[in-house]
């Protein structure tokens, strides 16, 4: 499986070594977000898997070397090494998106993102906490990450509820999805594997309709995909 | 207060672990049958398992200095227990011991879902086109054809055969859609084995099995075991592969209602492809299993 | 009252606006889980939140416009009747039982959608609804017991104006109404209605957004406070017994439903159109495509027609007549005597000519009034985005029927119009092509058609799994050479059936009174169950399976294998 990829177009690859190389785990949310915004935006990448679960290789000496974080993923391109999700995504936003609209140089556009960037952190150390103490015996505190989950849940239901009656789809003020909305789908989207139910969120559950109908979107697994809008 | 489980399904071996990915000298603790249970390995790297009496968890210990031990074996790289009177067997998987295939574990997984619904799952094809879409298989091509079912009296198992079904990538080399055939056995209440035609040597067959840790009735951890004959895949592919296939079943089963698998043939509307759920359910059914099902009112 | 599912009041249970097109809201009504689903015509269907073959919730399945797709085996259940149109573990097989999920009572109205536990009390209007435009606010989940949010609503009020305490949970403060869904035994949902549109919508819903989050905080410390009601348990309810083992051929004798002709139309030189509706205005029963329904004429006769109706397309049947100036009385007597707002018996619709959607290509021909099924299984295939080729031949081009149906499909549509018949023969061969893996082709048409296709695909390689046809006559020779003993189990008399006789005259003679309508094997009308003898099938009506199954066989032109047949008459 460590071969060059560029998802969404079978048969077509680019010959030669991709200059990405995306240090990864199936199951991970966060590497995921990087999986998602590099297919959105048609860019090559190669996958060096990474034996998260069970094997804990991202505490071993090599990837702390790479990351003395010990956390998932590391991007490298060319000779850059990156870690963190929020900040790859603006980097890779940065660097391969010709429209210019995953991560907008507006300034009061790019204070928003980074806004959502934290929500999105937030949303990992509580419904991604969740889900690790229930399906990987991780030891956090289950209750008290599903009621933080919530408050973070009601929030984002309530502010894109309001989006949705003034006009705007998404987490930030554009009238197309940013960085943000990647940074937060996965783990609202993998939520219920941490017994966080959506059922109390339906502008929450329409946005991530509207996620998965971006072009380019690909699942990873726990996620399904959308069927097709109304033409 | 949960009830306590069945006589048969007490006097079961349960895995519980992985057996090297238990820690030596330190203790960690899981769910069995709504007991908590707490285990370790000693430096001899044995496991050692009891009832737990507190919050043992993350402790170091002596294994040694451990009195009151559940009964343990290893088995396919995993621990079992008992929280009864043990068989002295546990199921076969001849396939393990062939010195040629790369066995592994691939993780331990907890899922909220009752242990039978989660071997119903691991027995069904027809979902393969919409779970595992473009990996275990992809619309157009849905349909299961007839295979058989029996329930061996000798081995006292579930045994489905001549399983076809059609999958766009079921070799790597594969250009084009091609069916595979499975096996698949249920010699245990809770666990499940696969056989699946292998791409490198056509006479033989990779194994893959599902060894459900029923925790609640509830709620389970699937532990998963990979047999292959693979001279060119590393461990980190083949546990991404296996884990990526689960991790697609789990929103699936998360959400299933009852949890619990319902035996009463009215809960449900079965069609032919679900033959062989429908003899698992008959024999839990006659084996008298009542946890993590609901019983067939008499 | 204590909450249960035995309550008939009707509750909100999302707003109008929860409920986009595509799109699956996951809901909930004292204790029980609901999948609420616009669909394409803008029917909302609020069913039970699990499909009933493995209990997977629907939520997280998928809206495809008129039918909802089960994400766990694909199965699709129709808008409005919920009714099962595809397996596709087994894409041959028209689903012979009637699979339907549960669906509740449900109504849209002052921008709220409404449902109720149970069918028990009719939808009526809270008090005062009537005469005014409702403006629905931002609903408020709040996880505390139902009848301590509408008790936290009452106190809002104001000392000198209190608050009117309306039937089903209802509170009306001043110029707003606020219901409380009673989600579950520790949970509701506030829905607030204002009377009259606001001068500044925005800041009106931003000010009772904020009243209401305020008042949820308050009820859930409070809630925290006290122990958390045990959950209301859902039940669910058993499938029927017929559903519940792996299905028999059971051979539908369905009822017969009476509908109206509500339009009917020249939809083409030769081709009436005829729309048929519930005389009450209610859905008629699911129908996959393929699908025909016998249509009972004024003069007594029986004559089938197939549906032209895309998926969840309910609301009425489509059916297309061809106007025979030879037509031995019974289309006559559609074309020429039933006008609209005449009542008509028909069948529940019946399967002989299911369509795979397990095709790598899929060939549809017609040939012309043959387009009837034709048009249906396009349809089908058009919601699903799932590619197919349309072949429509006829003699003259204002022969082409149901135009503007066609026009609105993304399939490749072929009008070939006045061809002969050996360039008829070319043309199909081109279309085919060479047989390649899990081709499918459909064809609908006149019987020399019917060969023509059969042996021009057979020709190229298809083989006969691969060809689908129906007949709507029986144009086969009919072998009455035997003879042999019927035993009439119910009546108790044996009969000889010589050879040149049919059964359906031996009885008839024998004084019995015995249905019947074409006596050709191709409506179903004599439809006789077997006890016991092995048939002889010769007719086109039933179709392979059940002709294997041995249990039923048409008197006026089947016969016996053996010496002796036993039928239950």
């Amino acid at each position: 499986m460590d071969c060059p990829v560029k998802p969404g177009n079978d048969g077509q690859q680019n010959f030669g070594e991709p200059m990405i190389t995306l240090y990864d785990f199936e199951l991970s949310g966060n590497c995921y977000k990087l999986r998602l915004l590099m297919n959105i935006l048609d860019v090559a990448y190669g996958i060096h898997p990474v034996d998260f679960f069970p094997g804990r290789e991202h505490k071993s000496d090599w990837f702390l070397r790479l990351n003395p974080f010990g956390q998932l993923p590391v991007l490298q391109d060319g000779e850059l090494t990156l870690s963190d999700s929020g900040a790859i995504l603006a980097y890779l936003a940065k660097k391969y998106d010709t429209s210019g609209q995953w991560f907008p140089d507006d300034p009061a556009v790019t204070a928003e993102i980074l806004r959502w960037h934290a929500v999105a952190d937030d949303i990992t150390a509580t419904s991604s906490a969740a889900r690790l103490a229930l399906g990987y015996g991780y030891n956090f505190d289950i209750e008290k990450s599903r009621k933080g989950a919530h408050r973070i849940f009601r929030l984002m239901d309530e502010h894109l509820w309001f989006g949705e009656k003034s006009g705007r789809d998404w987490l930030c003020a554009p009238s197309h999805p940013t960085t943000a909305d990647i940074a937060c789908f996965p783990y609202v989207m993998l939520s219920e594997e941490g017994g966080i139910s959506r059922q109390d969120y339906p502008a929450l559950r329409r946005w991530t309709d509207r996620v998965r109908r971006v072009p380019g979107f690909v699942v990873m697994s726990g996620i399904f995909p959308a069927g097709p809008a109304k033409t | 207060m949960p009830k306590a489980p069945d006589p048969i399904t007490r006097d079961l071996w349960h895995v519980v672990a992985a057996t090297n990915e238990l820690p030596i000298g330190q203790i960690e603790t899981t769910l069995l049958l709504d007991r908590r249970i707490a285990l370790t390995r000693g430096i001899d790297g044995e496991p050692v398992a009891w009832l737990a009496t507190g919050e043992e968890n993350g402790d170091e210990i002596d294994s040694e200095t451990v009195l009151d031990r559940l009964p343990v074996r290893t088995a396919y790289g995993y621990t079992w227990t008992c929280l009864g009177t043990p068989s002295a067997e546990l199921f076969p998987i001849p396939e393990f011991a062939e010195p040629d295939r790369v066995n592994m574990s691939c993780g331990s997984i907890g899922i909220h879902v009752s242990a039978p619904r989660a071997v119903e799952n691991f027995l069904d094809m027809g979902h393969f086109p919409y779970v595992h879409t473009d990996i275990l298989g992809s619309e157009p091509h849905t349909e299961v054809k007839e295979y058989d079912v029996e329930v061996s009296e000798e081995r006292d198992e579930v045994l489905a055969t001549k399983c076809k079904f059609m999958q766009p990538r079921a070799a790597k080399s594969a250009t084009t859609a091609m069916e595979v055939e499975y096996v698949y056995r249920v010699p245990h209440p809770f666990c499940s084995v696969l056989y699946k035609s292998c791409p490198e040597d056509e006479s033989r067959r990779d194994v893959i099995g599902i060894f459900l840790q029923p925790m609640t009735e509830e709620t389970c951890r699937a532990h998963l075991l990979q047999s292959m004959i693979d001279s060119t895949s590393t461990i980190t592919d083949l546990r991404r592969f296996q884990q990526t296939i689960f991790g697609q079943d789990k929103p699936i089963l998360e959400n299933q209602y009852p949890k619990k698998l319902p035996l009463d043939p009215r809960s449900e509307t079965p069609i032919r492809a679900d033959k062989s759920a429908i003899a698992y359910r008959r024999w839990l059914s006659q084996k008298g299993i009542t946890y993590g099902v609901i019983p067939q009112a008499s | 009252m204590p909450l249960s599912l035995s309550d008939p009041t009707w509750y909100p249970i999302a707003s109008s606006e929860d409920l986009p097109f595509r799109h699956v809201y996951q809901g909930q009504l004292l204790g029980r889980e609901l999948a609420v689903w616009r669909a394409d015509d803008g029917n909302v269907n609020v069913w039970e939140n699990r499909c009933l073959h493995r209990g997977v919730r629907l939520s997280i399945g998928i809206n495809e416009g008129q039918e909802l797709k089960c994400q766990y085996h694909g199965w699709r259940y129709a808008n409005q009747s919920a009714g099962c149109t595809y397996i596709p573990a087994h894409p041959a097989d028209a689903p012979s039982r009637r699979i339907e999920n549960r669906k509740y009572p449900v109504r849209e109205a002052f921008g709220l959608i409404w449902s109720a536990a149970n069918d028990d009390q009719p939808f009526a209007p809270f008090d005062g609804a009537q005469g005014e435009d409702w403006f629905p606010l931002r609903p408020m989940p709040v996880d505390a017991a139902p009848e301590d949010v509408v008790a936290g609503l009452a106190r809002l009020a104001p000392d000198d104006q209190p608050a009117d305490l309306l039937p089903g949970m209802a509170v009306r403060l001043g110029a707003a109404v606020f219901f409380v869904q009673p989600v579950d035994a520790g949970r509701a949902v506030i829905r607030g209605l204002l009377a009259g549109q606001p001068h500044d919508a925005m800041a009106a819903l931003r000010h009772h957004n904020e009243t209401l989050t305020k008042l949820r905080d308050r009820l859930e410390r409070a809630a925290a406070r006290k122990p958390a009601p045990e959950p209301l348990q859902p039940v669910f309810e058993k499938v029927s017994a017929e559903l519940s083992t792996m299905p028999d051929i059971a051979v539908p004798r369905g009822n017969t439903i009476t509908v109206v002709v509500k339009r009917k139309w020249k939809s083409a030189e030769g081709v009436i159109g005829f729309e048929l509706a519930d005389r009450d205005g209610r859905y008629l029963p699911t129908f996959q495509p393929g699908a025909h329904i016998d249509v009972h004429l004024p003069n007594g006769l029986v004559r089938q027609y197939s549906l032209t109706n895309g998926p969840g397309d309910l609301n009425s049947y489509v059916i297309g007549v061809k106007q025979e100036s030879a037509s031995k009385g019974g289309s006559k007597v559609l074309v020429e005597t039933v006008r609209e707002g005449d009542v008509l018996a028909i069948s529940e619709p019946r399967n002989n000519f299911p369509l795979r959607r397990d095709a790598t290509r899929t060939v549809l021909i017609a040939g012309g009034i043959g387009i009837t099924p034709l048009l249906s299984m396009a349809r089908f295939l058009d919601k699903s985005s799932l590619k197919y080729e349309l072949h429509y031949f006829t003699r003259q081009s204002e022969r082409l029927a149901f135009s503007s149906e066609l026009d609105v499909l993304h399939g490749s549509i072929d009008r070939h119009v006045g061809l002969g018949r050996e360039a008829i023969t070319a043309k199909v061969a081109e279309v085919l092509g060479p047989y390649q893996f899990a081709n499918h082709v459909y064809i609908c048409g006149p019987g020399t058609m019917l060969e023509m296709v059969q042996q021009t695909a057979s020709a190229l390689g298809w083989p006969d799994e691969a060809i689908h046809f129906e007949y709507f006559q029986n144009d086969k020779v009919i072998d009455a050479s035997s003879a042999f003993d019927v035993e009439l189990a119910r009546s108790a008399m044996t009969l000889h059936v010589p050879a040149g006789r049919t059964i359906l005259e031996t009885m008839r003679e024998a004084g019995l009174t015995v249905p019947s309508s074409c006596e050709q094997g191709a409506c179903g009308t004599c439809l006789t169950g077997v006890i016991e003898g092995e048939v002889d099938h010769q007719d086109v009506y039933l179709n392979k399976t059940e002709k294997a199954s041995n249990t039923c066989i048409m008197t006026c032109v089947s016969r016996a294998k053996g010496p002796r047949l036993v039928l239950d008459i």
